[in-house]
């Protein structure tokens, strides 16, 4: 940043072989003498290293927000076997050291706890209005079930949600929201799926369930 | 894959590869269909059927019926009966000490359709690739029922590496894989280099990587190659060293040019994939 030579794209969310060809592009367009790409998937971390690899830039990676960052730098010690054979294999995101913990929330219904429903559904509300106060430390807020009845249209709590996935990440059950015809009313957050909530239990410090 | 005749021909030769694998003859198969009938043409439907059946009369089988649903996304199979004597039925796990193992299909069929994807492939492999995957193993399993064949899989979605462990695991042995010796499709080395690698070959190597023990000799593009996800991929067979030179050199005569013998069988019990 603040450097116009360097590039950066985004490409979280792009599946195989997106990232690399939107590096391509770049490179050929404009031929940066640095330049950095933004991917969210283990294939893309690989591919994309090999591919600034083969183009003689010298490639390293890091954490970067909630994605991983591919960069890669011109320089007369590039390689591509250096690249690939040293950085690569332990590239796995639950191994980079970082600061903060990350807590992964799971709600399952539209109220907490059981017994009066008015009163759960006011405590879930005041629950998820309080969570802020966890910080950088709420990495994900996952919503299954009949938790993701308060992602759509018409939950009291789209402002609360809203604001919380500026600092965290929200993701909501696809499967849920089509099971209740809810998945064009969804208003906040990603959808997903069981793969990427299981993985991202794998990869939390801590899992809450609501 | 764009073209429909050679998607309905890739499928049922997919779909068939079972059969060949267990030593078996296909007799009857039943189309089943999934078609977005509102955003797509009949004719290609008309198109893949038509690929189907004729890799159907080549393999002898009977079309007996089918099954069809609308659909958002296009979908085509075939569910095949074959018959084969119980005595001669072919597993993957019964591999023995000394066995060769030959492989009858180049490898890279994900690797190429990745570059398909981000149109960077060569009109060359795509016509190998496309070619490879239509092939029946047809031929491959009438030659290989002449010799005294141990066990037999074919190789699709695991990849060679990942379909190899599954010959391994409960074996009670352990198998040496002659990488060099792989035959893979054109431009499949280069285009995995600059990254067009699938990412099922990742998962694949993950889910695996563990039983293998790979020789830092060996390029690690050439492994990912290795667990490069197939699609109608080849056989792969494990047949005594004695008979392996006349099963190789059968094979070529039968037409099958990129035959190779790719590993071998040794004691185990350890259960481990040795690449070198």
């Amino acid at each position: 940043m603040g450097d116009d030579r360097v590039k950066e794209i985004d490409c979280r969310g792009l599946a195989c072989p997106g990232p690399v060809l939107k590096a391509k592009n770049l490179i050929d367009e404009s031929a940066p003498a640095e330049l950095k790409i933004i991917v969210d998937n283990e294939a893309a971390v690989q591919n994309v290293s090999r591919f600034l690899g083969s183009r003689q830039y010298k490639v390293s990676v890091s954490l970067e927000g909630e994605g991983t960052c591919v960069k890669g730098e011109k320089g007369a010690d590039a390689g591509v076997k250096d690249a690939i054979a040293k950085e690569v294999p332990r590239r796995g995101i639950a191994d980079q050291p970082r600061e903060t913990a990350r807590i992964l929330v799971l709600v399952s219904n539209d109220r907490m706890g059981h017994g009066d429903d008015l009163l759960g559904k006011k405590l879930l509300v005041s629950f998820l209005t309080t969570l802020k106060e966890m910080g950088k430390e709420l990495w994900r807020l996952v919503f299954i079930n009949n938790g993701v009845k308060l992602t759509v249209e018409g939950s009291d709590l789209l402002g609360v949600l809203s604001e919380l996935e500026k600092e965290s990440t929200i993701l909501v059950c696809g499967t849920c929201l089509t099971h209740f015809e809810l998945l064009d009313k969804k208003k906040v957050g990603q959808t997903t799926n069981m793969l990427d909530i299981v993985t991202a239990m794998q990869l939390a410090d801590k899992v809450i369930t609501v | 894959m764009d073209d429909p005749y050679s998607f309905g021909q890739i499928a049922a030769a997919n779909a068939l590869s079972d059969i060949y694998a267990m030593g078996g003859v296909p007799k009857t198969a039943m189309n089943l269909v999934a078609f977005p009938v509102k955003d797509m043409e009949i004719s290609v439907l008309r198109s893949i059927i038509e690929g189907g059946l004729v890799k159907m009369r080549e393999a002898g089988v009977v079309l007996v019926g089918g099954h069809s649903i609308e659909d958002s996304e296009l979908k085509y199979g075939l569910s095949v009966t074959g018959i084969i004597h119980p005595s001669r039925v072919l597993v993957k796990r019964n591999i023995r000490p000394g066995d060769r193992l030959v492989l009858t299909k180049p490898l890279g069929t994900g690797i190429i359709n990745t570059a398909i994807k981000g149109g960077l492939a060569s009109t060359e492999s795509i016509e190998k690739a496309v070619y490879s995957m239509a092939e029946l193993n047809k031929t491959a399993a009438e030659v290989m029922e002449r010799y005294p064949v141990n066990a037999c899989t074919d190789i699709t979605g695991f990849g060679f590496l990942g379909h190899l462990a599954e010959m391994v695991i409960g074996s009670g042995r352990s198998v040496k894989v002659f990488s060099a010796s792989a035959p893979v499709l054109p431009d499949t080395i280069s285009l995995a280099s600059m990254g067009l690698v699938p990412a099922g070959a990742f998962n694949n190597k993950k889910f695996r990587i563990h039983m293998m023990d790979i020789s830092p000799e060996v390029d690690p593009v050439l492994i990912d190659v290795l667990f490069d996800p197939q699609t109608s991929g080849g056989l792969l067979i494990s047949v005594p060293e004695a008979h392996a030179p006349g099963l190789l050199a059968s094979l070529r005569d039968a037409g099958i040019a990129d035959a190779a013998v790719v590993g071998e069988v040794t004691e185990g019990p350890e259960e481990k994939i040795t690449v070198e």
